[in-house]
């Protein structure tokens, strides 16, 4: 595929005639050279044929293969002309990141991570066969979750005021309609409100060992040493049945609206079809449901500390930094061209990450910009950036998701083979409970990219900013 | 209509192989007959689940679906099962096919799922249909799925 080198970290895909803009890769020349032959890039081209489609089809440099849409990959539609793709979302719509800090100094709890670990492992379910966190949920509770967001962990004691000020959108996407999720979604997630999953889903115990803006750092109240909480999950089974459900319902409309599309997985309808305002009303109840999940766990891993540790609340000092999600699709006002333009900016494996002063962020953080998570691995390091002005103009707000895979699971499991996977990571300093093997096995860090060279190519193009490095010692496995 | 006979190989490994895709898990399988295609697919996707052998055949359910075209069976058959496994919570060890027309009956035979005595292997999200694929030559059919994991 033909690539054009516009800087050391952009790289275009001239348009063609089936593509409807040109698609652009933030990449340095070392991750490009590793692209060449990879369909990630074919799937970046295909994303460029959505009808509506405005500006760029963008990739992060965590772009993988995915399904339909690449990993990484970003396309903003004209809310009114564009088109929604339930694929440019994912099967895990709203999977995100959230990042808690704490009162404590990692050598105070060193002598007790075990312990620690042991406790959240215990507390936070990973799902499957388990009664989830909170048992007994019926469908009716059940559309309360999805109608009202994190305002029903507020409601049910798992959540402050101020928590749902630090979570993107305050932890409810509007348009949400309970009634557009099926049956068999509300049954996939009733026992899952509050549980990990598995997968690259985790949940991890930090410190932050390197401080890059001492200013940003403390608008965060993040400091050398101190110990954080990052958990990884989203949607659950509920979310997973309500992508599966609207595939089908758009693909089996494609027809009748003569869209055609080069991969099945991209099916798309007009947003304002009635399918199409469907799968938004659905989108945005699993959602909702996604924020309510992480929500519940780190009320949970708040309560594990209390009872490891035998500390009071106040000794803990446990406060969301922030939450974003990285698979969903938001109706945004962004440049394009000379203009502004109401666009629905699909975010497929890649984080909001609106700059300083805008008005979506709350007035604490408004001075610094958005907070944007990126986990590595489970032994090198996770990323703390805040989006910066470029990033409104070039790349729809949005930024970078995590490492990218190296290795593909079956390749991580194969090398993975004889090795005693736990004891390694512990000499690397890292204690982990995990539910299966395989957990481990295909999550190990040598199946990851590097993730500071993710990191670095989006702020040599100015998209976003490091703030801090968090070095993880312990890792909950699904 | 044909009854296909069941046999359970005894190593997975015979059913299916899986393929490298960086970030899910695709398998691809191989049968003399169509019908035996989707009875070594509905037994690989437990393979992927559990262990399947340490799984009891107690009980039995039944699913029947039906597609214009073979992806789409495939799709919805697995989609199927695996609403069975994450709803009702029933694993199973063997299956039996049964094709009519563009229809297809399967019946799975296992029990319920139960973490201490089952060895899971990890959460599947979803049956995608990327790269999906059901295809035949005169002496085989072939299948490729990918799921989301």
């Amino acid at each position: 595929m033909e690539l054009i080198k516009l800087s050391d970290y952009l790289w275009e895909i001239p348009k063609t005639s089936s593509m409807m803009v040109p698609g652009r890769i933030y990449a340095s020349a070392k991750m490009i050279a590793g692209l060449r032959d990879d369909p990630a890039l074919t799937q970046v081209a295909n994303v460029a044929c959505l009808p509506g489609i405005v500006g760029y089809s963008l990739a992060m440099p965590d772009i993988h293969w995915g399904y339909g849409f690449p990993i990484g990959g970003v396309a903003a539609v004209d809310a009114c002309d564009g088109v929604i793709s339930p694929g440019g979302v994912g099967y895990d719509i709203n999977c995100g990141v959230r990042l808690a800090r704490t009162s404590l100094h990692f050598n105070s709890v060193e002598p007790k991570i075990h312990r620690l670990a042991e406790a959240i492992f215990n507390k936070i379910p990973a799902g499957v066969g388990s009664q989830g966190a909170i048992a007994g949920l019926s469908i009716d509770q059940l559309k309360d979750v999805v109608r009202e967001g994190a305002n029903w962990t507020l409601r049910n004691g798992y959540a402050t005021e101020r928590d749902l000020e630090h979570t993107e959108e305050g932890g409810v996407l509007a348009g949400a309609d309970p009634d557009r999720i099926s049956e068999r979604a509300y049954k996939r997630g009733a026992k899952q409100l509050g549980t990990l999953g598995s997968g690259n889903h985790f949940l991890e115990l930090s410190r932050v060992d390197e401080i890059y803006d001492s200013r940003i750092a403390d608008v965060l109240g993040l400091e050398l040493g101190q110990v954080t909480v990052l958990i990884h999950s989203g949607s659950r089974g509920l979310g997973h049945q309500t992508c599966d459900d609207y595939l089908k319902l758009i693909a089996s409309a494609m027809a009748r609206y003569e869209i055609r599309l080069p991969d099945r997985q991209l099916a798309a309808a007009p947003i304002i079809s009635t399918e199409g305002q469907a799968y938004l009303a659905a989108m945005a109840a699993a959602a909702n449901f996604a924020w309510c999940n992480r929500q519940v766990m780190m009320h949970l891993a708040k309560q594990a500390f209390v009872e490891a540790l035998s500390i009071s609340p106040g000794e803990l000092g446990f406060e969301l930094v922030y939450d974003v999600c990285h698979n969903i699709a938001k109706f945004e006002e962004h440049s394009v061209g000379s203009r502004k333009q109401m666009v629905c900016v699909h975010r497929k494996g890649a984080t909001r990450a609106f700059g300083p002063g805008h008005p979506a962020l709350p007035a604490s953080l408004r001075p610094v910009g958005q907070p944007v998570l990126i986990p590595g691995d489970m032994a090198r390091y996770s990323f703390v950036l805040v989006g910066l002005e470029t990033a409104m103009r070039e790349t729809f707000g949005s930024s970078c998701h995590g490492a990218g895979r190296l290795l593909s699971r079956t390749k991580a499991k194969r090398e993975a083979g004889g090795r005693d996977l736990r004891a390694e990571l512990n000499t690397l300093g890292v204690t982990v409970r995990a539910h299966t093997y395989a957990g481990i096995a295909e999550e190990m860090p040598h199946a990851y990219k590097d993730v500071a060279e993710v990191v670095e190519v989006m702020e040599a193009a100015r998209v976003t900013r490091r703030v801090a490095r968090l070095k993880p010692f312990a890792v909950i496995k699904g | 209509m044909t009854t296909k006979p069941t046999t359970t190989p005894t190593e997975d490994t015979a059913l299916f192989r899986e393929i490298e895709h960086t970030g899910d898990l695709g398998i691809e399988l191989t049968a003399p007959t169509r019908c035996e295609l989707f009875r070594r697919a509905v037994l690989a996707l437990a393979a992927l689940l559990v262990e399947r052998t340490g799984v009891a055949e107690r009980e039995q359910r039944e699913i029947t679906v039906e597609a214009e075209a073979d992806p789409d069976l495939m799709h919805d058959l697995l989609a199927e099962l695996l609403a069975l496994f994450t709803v009702e919570g029933f694993i199973w060890r063997d299956a039996s096919a049964t094709e009519a027309g563009r229809s297809l009956r399967v019946t799975v035979r296992g029990e319920p799922f139960d973490p201490a005595r089952h060895a899971f292997r990890g959460e599947i999200k979803a049956v995608t249909y990327h790269a999906l694929m059901v295809e035949s030559s005169p002496n085989e059919w072939r299948a490729r799925v990918i799921f989301d994991v």
